[in-house]
């Protein structure tokens, strides 16, 4: 057992005294050593009440027993009340950095808004290894892409404080098999426990300014070095008997290949959809975005609640579609995050295997059994999704929309209605073609709408909204001079890679119903540009006539004639129609194109495209030259929220517009 | 822009969710009335929104109505029908008008049992048939589940409906609001819950104070019922246990109770 030294804390200048003296006792020496150390040893007394020392700045949480006996995370009143063995708990500390519902904005029913981030000095104690990876995790998620600003900001002001486990902690967790028991990141001091003595090890810059501040009093860094080993080596004694998952290097691949495997039916069918599992999920960082107005109605804020792909609803798009409807679907879809998707993202399982899911889960589905049997399989597949980390520092202004007034609006049928909208700081929206934005009613809430207009410099964009849910239903009632908040624009659109790629080439534009909207941003802009295309081919098909958007465009195009064509048809005809009547699909094989020559744009309800695709086909286009644009469950508009996910593919940052060849094999698309 | 008028009605309950509504910060009741016009509100008021029909309620167009109890009585169908062309939008109070509440338990008896229970000496003297919910007679916009009521989504609602948003009440079960508690589960302390099949909204209320679920929330959209019952066998139900949790609440469900009376 090393001692613990109880030395005396030199200033500043008395240290540079002493190390710029040349004979140094060994007695001097240690203590210098003591002063810009990275390890040292402290007693558990001496670290309560350094922790009760560090209460004069900080907030701190750490494991804690309830009054009615229950262990939880929680902010505690003093250092003794830190439970320092370990109990699982229902919910992990994630909740201190990503809160279970927080406001991201407050508005005014004024039009006003504002928003205040996190400033809370924060320490969270001794957090186990499962946890720490799953910080790390969600530190990368929400950096990744775009800032969340208000995750970030907590970060920033939190300190984290790991404590090695020296033991697994109960039959239920699994951290072993994912590799998680020992911490990747997502700390700052690590305690390594013995008895009633802990070794402390600083590694970054937060860690030892701290550890300088409130830990170095009545401490020793002799020893500490050889502390950790021993406790490590305990560790890895208390852990021989447990094995990794089989082919853990391999995850990714085999779960791809795996997407069929009778586990899946297995498992999902017992599922609840209760829910239980990703709530206690620490690497679960889906979200909901509502608006909470106050019952005077004269303000109110905007808030995310977590959310999860496990519930029922978490797919449906406004319209009623579900993505996801079946409970094996969606067992399938989070475990594939946790082994397949993600994997690669983050450098290691997503699952950290802490078991909360799996004592929480009534029916007992556990990631462990679902490993077990598929990673036994040594059945690879090429792992489709492999999107680097991309960290950004933290964007201020993600989720605070712009007030854009409405100029211009006419409505083409019952359910659709055009806006132009402008945006009041007289900037230009800077879109491409196929991109779309967030549009918010303040106290309602906030919908994805495709943008309908060509890219322009002016501050003035149109889009198209049909009406199905509240949002869009309140959009109907609105009109020029009414103020709507937008933001974006989002998503991957026709970028000048893209317009550059279709240069030249014929054109073959394929609309269903309202997918014409997103479209006519793209075929306003290659018209314009005509003389760049050797031809453009526009098919438009509604269900009935009185369906059709933009009626006075479309037969300006058709008057246009010479390298543009367009052909329609609907699936019922009314009275004055004497155009053609049937499935969108039987205008493709009548049109004269070289295959090799020829770019193919898809856009419409999701069953248009199987059909659709294997015209195509037919017609020998190959699925380099064909772009899609799909429609899912879209709230943050930034790749965070988790809803509009197919196959590790964030659809709102990734897409709308997908390469036809890089989606085709991926199970959730199509 | 007019506000909007509020109205209040009854048929077999307690009355207790209208009480819920009442259950106002003084505060709050301010905010309420500034923002609704409540022209018709037996437990509270005395006015009628214009003049009276043979059931005793207004004649006048109403733009909200709150309907709480479940339907008993022939005669009551008539009234139902009635209040439902008065108003733009019916919201279901309460879980007798949502699901038939516990007056349903009288549908597991013969007419003759729960008559008898109810008026011993004169078992027919009164009007009474198979206990049912509102929805099953009239299109119900929105519903505040729960037995009772829980204020704040008696607000909410309110609120959704003022700001033009179709009424959310949550559509996952009560297990996503338990964990929220960071409860452990009711099941690993020895009772039995329908937590897992049941609509949240309540926040976990009777498991987090003691309790299990009892179901007075009603059932998610897409319930798990076989795994419910295989979980309930796990933890040591019998079948007619277990259906006697079913029973207390869930008379109306379907999903639970194929054979409708």
């Amino acid at each position: 057992m090393p001692y613990v030294y109880h030395i005396k804390q030199h200033s500043k200048n008395r240290l540079q005294k002493i190390s710029a003296s040349e004979n140094l006792s060994m007695f001097k020496q240690r203590r210098i050593v003591i002063m810009t150390a990275e390890t040292l040893l402290i007693s558990k007394q001496r670290l309560i009440s350094s922790m009760d020392a560090a209460k004069s700045n900080y907030r701190i949480a750490a494991l804690t027993k309830t009054n009615d006996d229950r262990y939880v995370y929680d902010y505690i009143g003093k250092g003794d009340d830190i439970e320092f063995e370990y109990h699982p708990t229902v919910i992990p500390p994630k909740k201190f950095l990503f809160l279970s519902k927080e406001t991201l904005f407050e508005f005014s029913d004024d039009g006003k808004i504002k928003s205040e981030l996190e400033t809370t000095p924060t320490i969270l104690f001794g957090i186990r290894p499962c946890d720490l990876n799953a910080i790390k995790i969600l530190n990368e998620a929400f950096a990744d892409h775009h800032g969340d600003p208000n995750y970030l900001a907590r970060l920033e002001k939190t300190l984290v404080i790991g404590m090695e486990c020296t033991k697994v902690c109960d039959e239920h967790a699994f951290c072993y098999r994912t590799g998680s028991q020992n911490a990747k990141g997502g700390y700052d001091i690590m305690l390594y426990p013995d008895g009633d003595n802990f070794a402390v090890k600083s590694v970054t810059d937060k860690g030892k300014k701290f550890v300088t501040k409130y830990l170095t009093k009545h401490t020793a860094n002799i020893g500490a070095d050889d502390f950790i080993n021993e406790v490590l080596k305990k560790k890895e004694q208390a852990f021989s008997k447990e094995k990794l998952f089989p082919n853990l290097d391999k995850m990714p691949e085999i779960f791809a290949a795996n997407s069929h495997h009778p586990i899946w039916e297995q498992e999902g069918s017992k599922c609840l959809s209760c829910g239980s599992c990703i709530m206690t999920c620490p690497t679960c960082y889906c979200f909901d975005v509502r608006d909470e107005v106050a019952l005077n109605m004269q303000h109110g804020k905007r808030q995310r609640v977590w959310d999860g792909c496990m519930l029922d609803t978490f797919a449906v798009v406004a319209g009623g579609a579900n993505f996801r409807g079946s409970q094996t679907d969606r067992l399938h879809h989070r475990i594939n995050r946790k082994f397949n998707w993600l994997v690669h993202k983050h450098g290691q399982s997503v699952c950290v295997g802490c078991g909360r899911c799996v004592r929480a889960c009534l029916a007992k589905i556990s990631p462990k059994t679902i490993g077990d049997a598929i990673l036994a399989d040594a059945k690879l597949a090429t792992a489709t999704v492999d999107v680097p980390l991309d960290a950004h520092k933290a964007d201020r202004d993600l989720y605070l929309p712009m007030p854009a007034k409405i100029v211009a609006c006419e409505s083409f049928t019952e359910q659709e209605k055009h806006f132009k909208l402008e945006l009041e700081n007289g900037k230009s929206l800077g879109h491409d073609a196929g991109q779309f934005v967030q549009i918010s009613i303040l106290g309602v809430g906030e919908a994805p709408i495709s943008l309908a207009s060509p890219p322009d410099n002016t501050p003035t964009f149109d889009i198209c909204v049909r009406k199905v849910g509240d949002v869009t239903n309140k959009l109907h009632t609105m009109n020029v001079g009414d103020t709507v908040h937008v933001r974006g624009p989002f998503g991957h659109g026709f970028t000048p890679e893209i317009m550059e790629k279709m240069r030249g080439k014929h054109l073959l534009f394929i609309a269903g119903g309202i997918g014409y909207v997103p479209l006519r941003s793209l075929i306003n802009q290659v018209v314009a540009n005509q003389h760049d295309y050797e031809k453009i081919t526009i098919l438009y098909g509604c269900k009935t006539p009185s369906e059709r958007m933009f009626p006075k465009e479309l037969s300006h195009l058709a008057k246009i004639g010479g390298k543009i064509s367009i052909a329609e048809t609907v699936d019922q005809a009314e009275e004055g129609w004497t155009g053609n009547v049937g499935v969108i699909t039987t205008l493709i094989p009548p049109i004269d194109l070289d295959p090799t020559n020829t770019i193919a744009v898809i856009v419409g309800p999701p069953i248009m495209y199987k059909f659709v695709l294997k015209s195509l086909t037919d017609k020998h286009i190959t699925a380099d030259n064909i772009y899609v644009s799909l429609e899912r469950r879209m709230k943050c508009g930034v790749g965070k929220c988790g809803h509009c996910q197919m196959s590790g593919i964030y659809v709102c940052q990734d897409g709308p517009v997908f390469k036809y060849a890089d989606i085709k094999d991926n199970e959730e698309v199509f | 822009m007019a506000k909007p008028r509020v109205a209040f009605f009854e048929f077999s309950d307690c009355e207790g969710c209208q009480l819920c509504a009442l259950d106002l910060t003084p505060e709050q009741l301010l905010d309420l009335v500034s923002v609704v016009d409540i022209v018709e509100f037996r437990e509270a008021m005395t006015e009628k929104a214009g003049a009276l029909d043979d059931h005793g309620d207004g004649t006048d167009s109403i733009d909200v109505a709150f309907i709480e109890g479940s339907i008993n009585r022939e005669s009551d169908v008539a009234r139902l029908k009635r209040i439902r062309e008065r108003a733009s939008i019916v919201v279901a109070l309460g879980a007798c008008a949502h699901i038939g509440g516990i007056n349903a338990l009288k549908n597991f008896q013969s007419e003759e049992e729960y008559r008898k229970a109810a008026y011993p000496t004169d078992p027919y003297k009164y009007e009474s048939t198979t206990a049912k919910a509102i929805g099953e007679f009239i299109k119900v916009d929105a519903v505040i589940p729960g037995c009772p009521i829980d204020t704040g989504e008696f607000l909410h609602v309110v609120k959704d409906l003022l700001v033009g948003h179709k009424p959310q009440v949550p559509d996952y079960p009560v297990c996503v609001e338990c964990k929220l508690k960071e409860n452990g589960c009711v099941y690993e302390k020895g009772m039995h819950c329908l937590g897992p099949v049941t609509r949240a909204g309540c926040g976990a209320r009777c498991p987090s104070n003691g309790g299990y679920c009892y179901g007075c929330r009603g059932l998610i959209s897409k319930p798990n019922i076989a795994s419910q019952q295989d979980i309930m066998q796990k933890y040591n139900l019998n079948e007619d246990e277990m259906l006697s949790k079913f029973k207390m609440f869930l008379q109306r469900s379907k999903e639970v109770f194929p054979d409708d009376k």
